[in-house]
């Protein structure tokens, strides 16, 4: 972090959920690169395109993250892959991992007060979401969220109203 | 563990002096008018009834698929596993909400555009704009909640838009 005042006012919370949502798209798009040489046909086409939209997002965080006044998380030269991938049906399933995390990190945004940052990432979740269920072809109830945190919702209502 | 019970018996207190003050310049009439709610129980009763509409077309819709004979078997499949999302979003939001029994919400009868006499094709198209405007309403009513239900509900209505490609493709395929 420099010392420098932010350019525009997001909380250090807010800057260090987008620095989470940073690092998750520049993983993905490492993945990406991965995913779309085991593909060919369609397949390959849409890895091309969410390639493109994670590079896209990438570099918009970059950007937000600087403009706030913040250094950007520098991308790692390589990263492990979840999976090993020899074929192209654990491309797909990469693809679904790495959206996975990236909805994941996405999620941190939502929970921030600032409200630009939460839109944004509520945005990118759905968006995310939508690549997750065209890669696996199915749905799941709760993108981003993870069964231990939907668990513990029951313990503590967010409102409670006098009886 | 003693924030709750202290916070409810605050929210209790104050809910019985606003209509004791109000009462002294209004008339008896006011007393024991519970105060309104707050934006996040409105932003949650309102995900809560916009979900059990969905359930209600969903159910309508199946009925209506499974009546249609063996060659919609897919899609009753399919319109009941987007269903069991429905349950689970449901689950979710009623857990986030306390209320007084006495203000449970009343069932929620079917819409009238899912039990009016139409194709099965023209009640997909009509679920899935009921899920594309629940999934942008909660995008827009997230804004709005304290951040742990803002998550809940921007993953529900991203759930929700992830239904869309599934029923455009039902609907094609009539």
């Amino acid at each position: 972090m420099t010392r420098q005042q932010p350019a525009a006012t997001v909380s250090a919370t807010a800057i260090t959920a987008l620095q989470t949502a940073l690092a998750a798209e520049q993983a993905a798009c490492y993945g990406y690169g991965v995913v779309g040489a085991y593909l060919s046909g369609p397949d390959a086409s849409r890895a091309h395109v969410d390639w493109v939209a994670h590079q896209v997002a990438r570099d918009r965080l970059t950007a937000t993250i600087s403009g706030a006044g913040a250094d950007p998380v520098p991308a790692a030269v390589a990263y492990k892959l979840p999976i090993p991938v020899r074929s192209a049906a654990a491309a797909r399933s990469l693809a679904v991992i790495l959206e996975d995390r990236v909805a994941q990190a996405y999620m941190s945004l939502v929970g921030v007060t600032d409200l630009e940052v939460r839109a944004l990432g509520a945005v990118k979740l759905r968006e995310t979401a939508l690549r997750a269920a065209a890669w696996s072809h199915t749905t799941v109830a709760f993108p981003g969220l993870t069964s231990s945190s939907l668990d513990g919702a029951g313990s503590k209502p967010a409102i409670s109203e006098p009886g | 563990m003693a924030a709750g019970p202290t916070r409810r018996a605050m929210l209790a207190a104050s809910a019985a002096a606003v209509p004791l003050l109000v009462s002294a310049c209004r008339g008896i009439q006011v007393l024991g008018t519970p105060p309104p709610p707050g934006r996040d129980v409105r932003a949650l009763q309102s995900a809560i009834s916009g979900e059990r509409a969905l359930i209600s077309s969903y159910h309508s819709a199946i009925a209506q698929a499974t009546a249609a004979g063996s060659g919609d078997r897919a899609t009753v499949a399919s319109l009941s596993r987007l269903l069991a999302e429905h349950h689970q979003h449901l689950a979710q939001l009623t857990a986030r909400l306390v209320e007084p029994s006495r203000s449970a919400a009343p069932p929620v009868k079917p819409t009238p555009s899912a039990s009016a006499p139409a194709g099965l094709g023209a009640v997909i198209a009509s679920l899935a704009a009921a899920e594309q405007a629940a999934s942008a309403r909660l995008a827009s009513q997230l804004l709005a909640v304290p951040p742990s239900l803002a998550q809940l509900m921007a993953s529900i209505s991203a759930s929700e838009a992830t239904h869309l490609p599934v029923l455009h493709s039902l609907g094609k395929s009539r």
